[in-house]
Parts: C-alpha cells; sequence; structure tokens
C-alpha cells in the first residue's frame, strides 16, 4: 500500500531536524554565549549558522554523490576499513549525544516537573519510550514530530510575544566588546548545537526527494538560528548579561515570569517545559535511531532490535554517567569541541577528495582508452 | 461429497428431509401441478420467510399457479426453458447448495423429472425495515438508518448513487452462519490495492459464525491490541455514501446495521454528516470542539490530578483555595477519589445501556443527580472531581463515533494514573506514548495521523478539511484515500 512505503517527505525532515537542533540549543546556548560574550552572542549565533551553512555545503556536496546509502558511499570512496571506522566515529557521536541529550531531559523533568523522581526511573521511562518510538522504522517517528511541531510552535511564539513587554533594550548594549577569542569560541559552541544535522546524510535511502535534503538543512538551520536569536534577545532584554550568564535553563524561568492575560494560570514554565521536553526528546529519539541505524547497516542486522537495545544501553549509561560525575561532562564538551567537530569536517573533506580523485582517475582512463581508440 | 439432484423426485425429497430432519420450522410440502393435477412437486421454505397469508398473491404461488395451468408432459420443458422469467430465481445442482438457497429465507422448489433445485424468492426472513438511527444524530440531513438486512442496506446505498460505478462484491463469512458480508465500492475511485487487501483479509480466517460486522472488523485488523478501531463504523447510509464518494470502501455484514468503512483515520472519526450540510463556520466550529473533546475525554481527570497535587503554582491562590476548600473532609486521595468517581460514572454508563429505554433515562437522573449530590453531601467526593468526571463524560459524549470514544475512555484510567503518580511529566508521558502508537498505526496503509501527516501525498489539499472544514469550494480535491488522477470532486461549469 502506497503508506507503507517507508519513506518520509521533506516537510516531516523539515521539522525533525528544526526540532532536534531547536529543543537543546534554545535551552543551553542562551546562558553560554552570555557568560563568554554578552550581547555579542548575537554574533556568535550569525557566525555559528555561517559555519552551519558550510557544513551543510559540504553534506550536500556528498549527497549529491552518494547513491544508495551513506555507508556504501564511505565504503566506496576509501575503503571498507576506513568507511567501518567513521560509521564508529559517527556512532559514538550519536550514542554520547543520546546520552548527554538524556541526562539533560532527565535533569529537567526533575527540576521543574518531579522533584522528588529518581534520576533512573525518568531516564528508563524516557529510554523505554524512545524504544518504542524506534522499533517501527522512521516513518513513525517523522509522524510525530511533523505533527507535534505547531502543537510545540504556537504557544512558544504566543509566549515569547508576551515575553516582549518585559525587554529592557539597554541590557543590548555594549555591542561588539568582546574579544576574538570569545567570539570564536562562542560560534564553535553554537556550530557544535548544530552538528545533529549530520543525520541527513544517512537519511536519503529514507526520503522521498532526497537530492533536496540538504535543503531542508538549510532551512532548518535558518529557522532556528531566527528563533535562537530573537530568544537569545529578549532573555538578555529580561535578565541581563550577568544573571544570563548564571542561569542554568533561562529560557524556562523566562516562561514563568510570563503573565497570561486574564490571569487564571499564574505561572506557565511547568507547561512550558513541555516545549522542550518534546524537543529534547526528539533529539534523543534521533540519536536512538540513528546509532541503531549505523549498528544495523554494520553488522547487517535484519531487524533493529539488538542494534537498537545495544544503543539504549551505552546511552542509558552514559546518561548516568553525565549525572553522577560531573567530570564527564567536561570531557564530553572537550570530546564534542576537539573531536566531534574537527572529525566531522574532516570526514566531508576526505570523501570529497576521494571522490575528486577518483574522479580524476576515471577521467583519465577514459582519455586513455580514447587515445588509444585514436591511435589504432 | 455433495449430493446432486436427480430427476427422481423421491429420491430428492428422501435426500432433503435427512438433510432437515428435526427442523420444525422447516415447512415441506408435497404439491400437485398440472391441468390433471397429476405430476408431483415439492416446496420446502423456511416457516415464517414465505407469504402464507397471501400465498396465491407470492411468487411462489403465482408460479404453481401458473404450472397448474399447464398440461403434465409440459411441466419440465416449461421449468427449463422460464428458470429465468421467474424473478430472481435460481437452479441448484445439489442438494447441499439447494439447501443453502433456502437458508437464505427463500422457497426451493423440485418437480418430478427435474434434476435441479429451483430457488424462488420470495418476502425472506423478518427484518425491522429502514428506521431511524439511534447514533450519529445529524441536526440536518437524512435520518435514515441501516438496518439488519444487507440487501436492503446496499440498497440504501445504491439509492443515494445511482452510478453503475458503484460495485457489490458479495462474500461470504461464517462456516456455520453463512453470513452475506458485502463490499461496495466505486469502482472507478479506489486504490485497486485496497480492495484487493480486504479481500486477502477476509479470506484468512474461518470462523464458525460470524453475527455482527463487529466480528469481521475484530478478525481483519492488523493491530488487534490497539485500543483505536481501524475500520469507521456508521448506522447512516447517507454517511456510507459519502465515503464511497471519497474512494473508500463500504463493508456490509448481514444482520448488522453497523456498516464498516475503510480506510480509517482519526479524522474520519471526527467529521460527522452534517459537517457537508451545515455552513463551513459552524462546520469548522464544531469540528474544533470535537477534536478538543476527543482530547480532553483521554486527559481531563489526569490534568487536574496533575494541577492539583503536583503543580500547584500553576493555578491562581483564589482558585487554589477554593479546591482546597472543597475537598475538606474527604477521605480519600484525589486519585483515589478520581478513579471511584470515573468507575462509578461508567457503571451508571453501562447500567442505562443495558436497561430498557424509559428505563435508562431514569438511572442517568438517579446516578447523576442524586448519587452524585449525596456523595457530595456525605463527602466521600468533592463537587469539583463531579464537575471534572461530568465534563469528561461530555466531552466523551460529544466524540461522533462510539467505537473511537471508547479508546479515550480506556486511555482516560492510564492518564489518571500516570498523572496521579507522575504528575505533568506523567502527562507528557502519556501524550508522547499515545502520540507514538497512533504515529505508527496505519488503517490499510493510511497513516491514522492523516491528513496532518503523510499531507504532502495529495499536494497538502486534505488538510483543509480537518480542524477546519473550508468552504466547499475549497475541497475540489477528493482526499487521498481515492485514486490519483480521479480526485476532482467538483468542477465549475464555465
Amino acid at each position: 500500500m502506497f503508506a507503507e512505503n517507508r519513506k518520509i517527505s521533506l516537510r516531516q525532515v523539515r521539522r525533525l531536524l528544526i526540532l532536534d537542533i531547536f529543543g537543546w540549543s534554545s535551552l543551553m546556548i542562551p546562558g553560554m554565549l552570555s557568560s563568554m560574550t554578552g550581547a555579542d552572542g548575537i554574533f556568535c549565533l550569525l557566525f555559528g549558522m555561517a559555519g552551519g551553512m558550510i557544513l551543510l555545503w559540504l553534506m550536500k556536496k556528498n549527497l549529491q554523490y552518494t547513491q544508495k546509502n551513506y555507508y556504501d558511499y564511505m565504503k566506496d570512496m576509501v575503503g571498507q576499513i576506513p568507511g567501518d571506522l567513521f560509521m564508529v566515529f559517527y556512532f559514538l557521536y550519536f550514542v554520547t549525544l543520546c546520552g548527554f541529550v538524556l541526562y539533560q531531559t532527565t535533569v529537567l523533568v526533575l527540576t521543574w516537573l518531579l522533584p522528588e523522581g529518581s534520576y533512573v526511573w525518568v531516564s528508563f521511562l524516557l529510554l523505554a519510550l524512545a524504544a518504542y518510538g524506534t522499533l517501527r522504522g522512521i516513518e513513525g517517528r517523522a509522524r510525530i514530530y511533523e505533527i507535534l511541531f505547531w502543537f510545540l510552535g504556537i504557544p512558544l511564539l504566543v509566549m515569547l510575544f508576551l515575553a516582549l513587554q518585559e525587554v529592557r533594550t539597554d541590557y543590548w548594549t555594549p555591542i561588539v566588546s568582546s574579544g576574538k577569542t570569545e567570539l570564536i569560541q562562542g560560534s564553535i559552541s553554537f556550530l557544535i548545537f548544530l552538528l545533529p544535522l549530520t543525520a541527513i546524510l544517512f537519511l536519503k535511502p529514507f526520503c522521498r526527494k532526497s537530492e533536496k535534503l540538504a535543503d531542508c538543512g538549510k532551512w532548518a538551520l535558518i529557522l532556528v538560528t531566527f528563533m535562537d536569536l530573537i530568544i537569545y534577545l529578549i532573555l538578555l532584554g529580561v535578565f541581563g548579561k550577568n544573571t544570563l550568564g548564571v542561569l542554568r535553563r533561562p529560557v524556562i524561568t523566562l516562561m514563568g515570569m510570563v503573565n497570561l492575560p486574564g490571569g487564571f494560570f499564574t505561572r506557565q514554565d511547568v507547561v512550558m517545559t513541555g516545549v522542550w521536553f518534546f524537543a529534547l526528546f526528539a533529539l534523543l529519539h534521533t540519536g536512538i535511531f540513528q546509532s541503531t541505524l549505523i549498528l544495523k547497516e554494520m553488522f547487517q542486522e535484519a531487524g533493529n532490535r539488538y542494534s537498537m537495545c545495544i544503543s539504549l544501553f551505552l546511552a542509558g549509561m552514559a546518561g548516568i554517567g553525565f549525572f553522577h560525575n560531573t567530570f564527564l561532562l567536561e570531557v564530553y564538551e572537550i570530546y564534542q569541541t576537539w573531536i566531534v567537530l574537527p572529525g566531522m569536517i574532516g570526514i566531508l573533506v576526505i570523501l570529497l577528495l576521494a571522490h575528486q580523485i577518483k574522479a580524476r582517475g576515471r577521467n583519465r582512463k577514459g582519455e586513455d582508452a580514447s587515445c588509444g581508440k585514436n591511435i589504432s | 461429497m455433495p449430493v446432486l439432484v436427480t430427476k427422481d423426485l423421491k429420491e430428492n425429497i428422501q435426500q432433503f428431509e435427512t438433510l432437515f430432519s428435526d427442523c420444525a420450522d422447516i415447512k415441506k410440502r408435497k404439491i400437485k401441478v398440472g391441468q390433471k393435477l397429476e405430476q408431483e412437486c415439492y416446496i420446502a421454505y423456511i416457516e415464517v420467510a414465505l407469504s402464507s397469508t397471501d400465498w396465491k398473491d407470492s411468487a411462489v404461488g403465482k408460479f404453481l399457479q401458473t404450472l397448474r395451468d399447464l398440461p403434465e408432459e409440459d411441466l419440465v420443458s416449461y421449468v427449463e426453458q422460464n428458470v429465468e422469467d421467474i424473478s430472481d430465481s435460481q437452479p441448484f445442482e445439489t442438494i447441499e447448495d439447494a439447501a443453502q438457497g433456502m437458508l437464505t429465507g427463500d422457497a426451493l422448489f423440485f418437480l418430478n423429472g427435474y434434476d435441479k433445485a429451483l430457488k424462488i424468492p420470495d418476502k425472506g426472513y423478518p427484518g425491522r425495515g429502514v428506521y431511524e438511527t439511534e447514533s450519529e444524530k445529524v441536526i440536518r440531513g437524512s435520518n435514515e438508518g441501516f438496518s439488519e438486512s444487507v440487501k436492503l442496506n446496499t440498497a440504501l446505498i445504491r439509492k443515494r448513487l445511482r452510478s453503475p460505478h458503484v460495485k457489490v462484491k458479495e462474500s461470504f463469512a461464517g462456516r456455520r452462519t453463512h453470513t452475506n458480508v458485502d463490499l461496495v465500492y466505486m469502482k472507478d475511485l479506489i486504490h485497486p490495492g485496497m480492495l484487493e487487501e480486504i479481500e486477502k483479509r477476509l479470506g484468512e480466517f474461518e470462523i464458525d459464525g460470524a453475527l455482527d460486522s463487529g466480528i469481521i472488523e475484530q478478525l481483519t485488523e492488523k493491530r488487534k491490541y490497539s485500543p483505536f478501531p481501524q475500520f469507521q463504523t456508521t448506522q447512516r447510509p447517507d454517511r456510507a455514501a459519502m465515503a464511497i464518494l471519497e474512494g473508500r470502501i463500504v463493508l456490509l455484514s448481514d444482520n448488522s446495521p453497523v456498516a464498516l468503512i475503510l480506510p480509517a483515520t482519526y479524522n474520519t472519526f471526527i467529521q460527522t454528516s452534517d459537517d457537508y450540510y451545515s455552513r463551513w463556520e459552524i462546520a469548522s466550529f464544531t469540528r474544533m470542539l470535537r477534536y478538543l473533546a476527543s482530547f480532553l475525554a483521554m486527559t481531563f481527570p489526569g490534568l487536574y490530578l496533575a494541577m492539583t497535587n503536583f503543580h500547584t503554582q500553576i493555578l491562581p491562590t483564589d482558585l487554589l483555595l477554593s479546591l482546597a476548600a472543597a475537598r475538606q473532609g474527604v477521605p480519600f486521595p484525589a486519585v483515589v477519589e478520581v478513579i471511584l468517581m470515573e468507575l462509578a460514572f461508567e457503571l451508571l454508563r453501562e447500567a442505562g445501556v443495558r436497561l430498557p429505554g424509559a428505563n435508562g433515562n431514569t438511572i442517568g437522573i438517579v446516578g447523576g443527580l442524586i448519587i452524585g449530590q449525596a456523595a457530595v453531601d456525605a463527602n466521600i467526593v468533592s463537587p469539583i472531581v463531579v464537575i471534572v468526571v461530568a465534563l469528561t463524560a461530555l466531552c466523551s459524549f460529544a466524540v461522533p463515533n462510539e467505537e473511537f470514544a471508547t479508546a479515550f475512555r480506556i486511555l482516560k484510567f492510564f492518564f489518571i494514573l500516570l498523572c496521579g503518580s507522575l504528575g505533568f511529566f506523567g502527562f507528557l508521558v502519556g501524550i508522547l506514548a499515545v502520540l507514538i502508537h497512533l504515529s505508527h498505526l496505519e488503517s490499510f496503509g493510511i497513516p491514522y495521523l492523516a491528513p496532518f501527516v503523510g499531507a504532502d501525498l495529495n499536494g497538502y489539499r486534505d488538510e483543509r478539511d480537518t480542524f477546519l472544514r473550508l468552504p466547499l469550494d475549497f475541497l475540489k480535491k477528493r482526499p487521498v484515500y481515492t485514486r490519483e488522477g480521479a480526485r476532482t470532486r467538483l468542477k465549475w461549469k464555465k
């Protein structure tokens, strides 16, 4: 039947990517940028977006040359063992991302919704839900976020609009006062939050118009940067640089301060936590799906149960590790900055170069053959 | 091994009577025919299925009268040559087939020297006729409802869709009941794969009896553990006709006034017939109300528990104080109180359904007003919980399809437990679990959440008939269930 072709639409990809990168970036980036660069954080967001565009360009080029799937493409370009190594790199990225997002989501739940809850039980529940969502493939997953998109987007836009009245524009100054190092650091931080976009590299076999995948990523990137920019300016205008720098999840704190007209609900932070809960869960779900997919392709598993169980176990362990040992969070930051980001860019560049070299080799062979024909 | 009908009437009678021995309801008569009344024939029929009072005016009576006017030697040749002229008659070559033919409610005729048994239709089994539907009431539109006769039901659809493209495929379900199952569809509108799929599913099981379409529904559903129905049900011929015009298939089962429509989506369950008969503004408003009702029917008691037990900071102080004052003296925790009241309500509902009409209404009044008030006065429950339960019940009644509303009634308890133990987090987990389930659910290949998801398959046009029912002018195309290339529903003449 026509709905069972396991292909997802571009709108579904776009919405999935938007929720993936919006949730954790809007939750964490404002505090980070404010402490690093103050009002200049807006430039970091723009520079980060520019970096994201370059990354997307690299992905687009590679996607153009991908025939069947990304794993086969990597093996074709650089051989079996390097291809496998690259897959392990991506697997580690996605599985640790899951662990980190699981930690963030659980802490969000324990802070705002269930202060007396157990970290392990909440994490377990979230992983169980992610497993349930992953079991039946990408189509169901894409549908969840396609439908959630406006249910989350509209309340958020309304709340941000209502928050505008609290903004003090003098908090937006001084501008252009940060050093180059801080700006670069801030931009790289935002760029790291955009890295889940690399999931599109693996989506080619699942998407109906796969030639436009990179464009979906582009629109997701632009929209999320725009939203993050607005949220950042509002937060900066409400809290000021110093307070914003010390708040852990300032956007949810802001939601608790916004007054709805009519005054029936006095605080919306609990309800609005739902927006970030779903958005973070989308990223957790993406991480589990991607790591499962990678394992499944590498080990050529017929179903996905074993791959999924391994991914869930590792993500759960990572999540518990982040909770019990804050040192691991610092290690994760270093890993993201010094290994993941350069690694992601490096792999894409290597694959492109390998493709160029192979293409030249083929052209040369073709020329030699035609020369031989002419001589004979 | 089937027994063939022979030219020897005595042998046929013996075979037939052996088959139907000890069947007091089967009437068997030997009758003399021919001008001299020397030739013997045999008639068998189910007692009330044949007109006994106006025997002469019935098809069987007229047929016998004709045979009495013919010479004996011409009888067999007359019957052989004029079989097709006797209205809707059918010859059978075996005793078993003939018996099955009689059991559909018609008379069976054997003639000495004629090696076939002839089925002659008469009034058939007793039925209710066309009555007003008890559910799916509309403010505007036809009030005719389906009855228990599949033939009558197909005729009610045919009455509305007078097109040769409307096809009726007949099959049988039930080894012992031989229930007629008709698939009604518009040949040029349906996806052929969908028809193949339902025919395949109908052929996949063998059950002793299919007494209602509900049995066929459960046996042909793919996701058997889902609380959500994967067939839409209706008792309204106009709703069925509307579905056929959308390229969907209607399954009618004999002895059941409930038709099954496939495929079904969340959106189709929320739609009603008069959504299209009324102006778009009110249709859209009521549609949105129904969507909201379907959500609240599942979540409202849970949300109440989450807000009052876990997140009191959401509510204004005055409201919070009045809620607390209302609960003063109630001995149970709020979650127990809500579960008790919900169970009491479900009991009342069940009692109201089982009792005869007037008594059922009385139970509603006695339960709702008297017991509710007494429970509040006795401090067993707080008034606010009575309001919550009553509003939830109202919401579930506002969902236009009973089977669909049942899913929310069951999930309501799941939400009560989740929210009662985990607060708003439980609510979010519940919503996510239901959403994941619904996003995986499909009805004959169509996503259950269509057209909110996968709307690109029909150029996003199906979204015009969801929360809002845009003016008919905007609904020029049929939904995605219709075969591609046949989706134009409305066009203006120049």
